[in-house]
């Protein structure tokens, strides 16, 4: 190393102690924003992986040069979801489906690894009954959305009856048999909200994170300022102290970048155990790849460079304007401005607004209430010290008036966890919208033509499972709905109003399960919402039993019905807790950090003045002031505004579940804070200690 | 000696290896004004910090008008200093971000003025020191010269006993250091207060009434525990240091110092 670089380097080695430890701090706040960024991008990734994993099991229908036909249809066991395809070869030689080495010939079935445990575990009756084909393979990680998750990959004969079934519906409770070129598919509309909401979850924790590490960043500059204003004094160029800041700063972010890369891989397992969309993750998902990896380290020491850069600027402006200080310009108010105009986007946005630009304008949110920070602390300095009685208070507000962006800088984190928390403690729609559907009556479309013939076979089909059920036939016109109360038994109301009558054999059920005509039992009664275990084993016996009655359709319940939006809640809840959990760590580590280095930037004034018979105490109530007040204003703001970002969004009322995330929010942010305030205690009795360690 | 303000017994004060105190004995009168004089590494600066209550000598004694200092835990001695001592460092004293009047006033309002209160008496120096009109200006907005006015009325201001000085004017030029010497001198002695200079410029010692020589951690003879027998009859300074003083500042010297007290808290 020559010139500049090289002394940047000897100063940095040389500087000590305590030039070592800021050198330090900046590192572990660079490594903490690394991991954490790199977090944030992986989620992106991992979104992705599983949109193009599922992807083949959402065919695209083509007209001609069809190789195979393929149906998809969703089944379920006790409150988990199965995805079973049905696939008949047109054309033998084309390329498999992925996750399978060869296509699968009729009569036989792939399991993914899930299922076939969850088959080997429960009883055949309840499960394995479904899938009398022969298990011909597993269905690799390649084809499935996450490890846990439940896939059956069947052969079809192509004139078997479930390929031909019309069945028309939802693309979230299957696909009809569709004929496909091959087997790319598209990405389902669900997997890419997923990846919608994955983007946003991105910008609520990367925004933060930036504006983190780039605060890092000028914390040690100002630690440097004076050794660089000195060798600015003393000839050194613009250029050769830009040069040796940035080159110092960088080093120091790249030592940074590589530890935090290095602590997300360690956190990686920690991290794939988060379940979302109904599982956890592979822990390849996780990783975001080379590409991605070495963009994330190439930035992190470029924005920390010119972070230190912008940081500089004053030194090499005017050597003197940083070795004295002086009355810095006041804040301008056309920061506040900027926020009110980003505000006023807001309300144009709704829920039919595309993600992107929600995610552009929570962004430009964001960067306002950074923006508008500053000022809003110089306005609370400037009443904290003109209404300050006792000698800490007045310390802070001074402190907050000379410099509004350090003090913002330490709060700055909780103020956006309190946006986001603000944001989504306002969206989150009420826990107890679902969730009580009734599990125990299965339903399912039959035709018209054939309803009482279904009705026959599923009563004989439950009667020889054992399971005791009510089998009726509802509804008008084409198509019918043959319920199947399970647990229940035919006491009367056998006959529908719609014309296709019951005309089952009760009396087989009542023998089958020992009870006694129009009887209704403790046991039967407990058959329906809320039922134990016990009830769902019956349930899935009656599910398998039923499996295939009617070609292409499964017999779902109410509940089975909703199951996708129960998953989507606790989604949005699991996600809020992980946006929420990386804001803290970043606010918290943030005010830490801050804190540590406003101590070791003042340290010769703190030392004298405690030499001068100024108690600790006095001045950590000052630092303990200077960091509260504004937490409180702009805290609460940015909450204020978070909520107010969210209401064009709004479904609901604010409900009890966000507040109670609000106030939890709050709580934490505080006492974070404050721990982080107080954990420099000591570091501050340390460096005021020995004024004079020099025997002189 | 019921005239002696401050005295020091035998001090001792080890850095590991290094003695930087070696048995040191010191007395400094009422309205005395002492400079203790010696080279870089000599001790000089321990011997004020032992002497001031900042740290404690390994053995000896260190007493304030007959109280045992060097006995006191740090928060009593935190307090002694904040309320009998008063303190001027080279630079770097004074809080950047509170304006001139507002630093002065901060003692007094660690000692539970109130606010208006403390300011107001804080205001009150800035004239007899040359410093009306400052009251306002932040540190970074006043000369070198200027802040270590700012310094004198802050150690002043809370009427110390003992006002100590480590090279006070070691960031001025020589015509500010005999300026800010000669304010700092009259102030304290013209409020009764004790003065106990630490430099290593003989022309700052020659504002003095003696001056203490301290070697290798050891108080030359003849220099040092006796008191002199009045504010006016130390030792003259050229008398041991052997230097002819230069660019002497053009008044007649210590014997013709005025009074300088606060005003607008009569």
């Amino acid at each position: 190393m020559s010139g500049p670089l090289g002394l940047s380097w000897r100063l940095l080695r040389g500087g000590g102690r305590r030039g070592l430890l800021g050198a330090g701090l900046t590192a572990v706040a660079v490594a903490v924003s690394t991991a954490l960024l790199i977090f944030s991008v992986s989620a992106n990734v991992a979104f992705q992986g599983r949109a193009e994993r599922e992807a083949w099991r959402n065919p695209v229908a083509v007209g001609t040069a069809a190789v195979a036909v393929q149906a998809v249809h969703k089944d379920y066991v006790r409150d988990r979801t199965v995805t079973v395809v049905d696939l008949a070869v047109l054309k033998p030689g084309a390329a498999p489906p992925p996750g399978l080495d060869r296509l699968p010939a009729p009569g036989e079935v792939w399991f993914s690894p899930a299922l076939a445990e969850l088959a080997r575990e429960l009883p055949a009756g309840e499960l394995a009954g479904r899938f009398p084909e022969k298990v011909a393979g597993t269905v690799g990680d390649e084809a499935l959305v996450h490890p846990g998750e439940l896939v059956a990959v069947r052969g079809q004969a192509p004139d078997s009856p479930i390929m031909t079934a019309a069945v028309a519906g939802d693309p979230r409770d299957g696909f009809p048999p569709t004929r496909v070129a091959d087997f790319t598919g598209a990405p389902s509309p669900d997997a890419q909200a997923y990846q919608a909401l994955a983007l946003i979850a991105t910008v609520l924790m990367a925004v933060p994170l930036l504006v983190f590490g780039g605060a890092a960043a000028r914390l040690t500059v100002a630690r440097r300022d004076q050794r660089l204003a000195a060798l600015r004094l003393v000839g050194a160029t613009p250029g050769q102290v830009v040069t040796m800041t940035v080159a110092e700063a960088m080093i120091t972010a790249a030592a940074g970048a590589v530890a935090g890369t290095v602590l997300y891989g360690l956190l990686t397992p920690l991290l794939a155990g988060i379940e979302i969309g109904g599982g956890a993750w592979f822990a390849a998902d996780l990783w975001p790849g080379v590409p991605y990896t070495l963009a994330v380290l190439g930035a992190v020491p470029l924005l920390v460079g010119l972070s230190a850069v912008v940081g500089l600027r004053r030194v090499v402006v005017s050597p003197l304007g940083v070795a004295r200080r002086e009355t810095p310009p006041a804040m301008r108010f056309v920061r506040i401005v900027a926020l009110l105009a980003v505000l006023a986007v807001v309300p144009t946005l709704g829920a039919g607004s595309a993600a992107g630009v929600v995610a552009v304008v929570l962004g430009l949110a964001f960067l306002a209430i950074n923006l508008a920070g500053p000022w809003v602390v110089g306005v609370i300095g400037r009443i904290t010290a003109g209404t300050a009685r006792g000698p800490a208070r007045l310390l802070a507000g001074r402190r907050l008036v000379d410099d509004p962006k350090a003090a913002w800088r330490t709060v700055s984190g909780v103020a956006m966890t309190g946006f986001v928390a603000g944001f989504i403690g306002f969206l989150s729609p009420a826990s107890d919208l679902l969730g009580d559907a009734d599990p125990a009556t299965l339903r399912v479309t039959v035709p018209a033509a054939q309803a009482s013939r279904f009705t026959a076979e599923a009563r004989e089909r439950l009667t020889a499972a054992g399971v005791p059920a009510r089998v009726e036939v509802t509804g008008k016109g084409e198509d019918k709905l043959l319920t199947v109360e399970v647990g229940r038994t035919a006491g009367d109301g056998g006959t529908e109003s719609g014309g296709g009558s019951a005309t089952g054999k009760p009396a087989a059920e009542k023998a089958a399960t020992g009870k006694p005509t129009g009887e209704e039992t403790v046991a039967e009664k407990s058959a329906g919402p809320g039922t134990g275990r016990a009830d769902e084993a019956v349930i899935d016996r009656a599910r398998t039993a039923l499996d295939g009655l009617v070609p292409g359709r499964t017999a779902t319940s109410a509940a089975d019905e909703e199951r996708f939006g129960v998953l989507l809640l606790k989604d949005v809840g699991t996600g809020t807790v992980v946006v929420l959990t990386v804001s803290f760590l970043v606010a918290v580590v943030s005010a830490g950090i801050t804190a540590a280095s406003s101590i070791l930037d003042r340290r010769q004034t703190y030392a004298l003045l405690r030499l001068a018979g100024t108690p600790l105490e006095v001045l950590n109530r000052a630092r303990r002031a200077e960091t509260l007040v504004p937490l409180a204003v702009m805290g609460g703001g940015s909450i204020v505004i978070g909520m107010f970002c969210a209401v064009p969004f709004s479904i609901s009322s604010v409900n009890v579940g966000g507040m109670t995330i609000l106030l939890i929010c709050v709580t934490l942010g505080f006492a974070g804070v404050i721990g982080a305030g107080a954990a420099s205690a000591p570091l501050l009795r340390s460096v005021t200690a020995d004024p004079a360690p020099r025997p002189d | 000696m019921t005239n002696v303000v401050l005295e020091g017994f035998d001090l001792v004060k080890r850095f590991g290896s290094t003695v930087a105190l070696d048995g040191v004995g010191l007395a400094v009168g009422r309205g005395e004004a002492v400079a203790i004089m010696g080279p870089s590494g000599s001790g000089k600066s321990t011997l004020l910090h032992c002497l001031a209550g900042i740290t404690r000598p390994d053995t000896g004694e260190v007493r304030l008008l007959g109280q045992r200092v060097d006995a006191m835990g740090e928060r009593q001695r935190s307090a002694l200093r904040r309320t009998r001592f008063g303190f001027v460092f080279q630079f770097g004293q004074l809080l950047p971000e509170l304006p001139a009047e507002e630093n002065v006033a901060l003692p007094l309002m660690l000692g539970g003025v109130s606010r208006g209160e403390a300011v107001r008496r804080a205001r009150g120096w800035f004239g007899p020191l040359g410093l009306g009109g400052m009251e306002g200006r932040r540190p970074g907005e006043l000369s070198g010269g200027q802040a270590q006015r700012v310094a004198i009325a802050r150690a002043l201001v809370t009427r110390p006993a003992v006002v100590f000085a480590d090279e006070p004017t070691g960031a001025l030029d020589q015509t500010t250091g005999h300026d800010t010497m000669r304010l700092l001198v009259e102030a304290t002695r013209g409020n009764d207060a004790s003065l106990v200079v630490v430099t290593h410029d003989p022309q700052v010692a020659r504002w003095c009434d003696r001056t203490v020589e301290v070697r290798d951690g050891r108080v030359l003879p003849g220099t040092g525990r006796g008191m002199a027998a009045g504010p006016y009859s130390g030792h003259d300074v050229q008398g041991h240091s052997g230097h002819d003083v230069q660019g002497r500042p053009g008044h007649d010297g210590p014997g013709s110092l005025t009074r300088i007290l606060p005003g607008g808290n009569g």
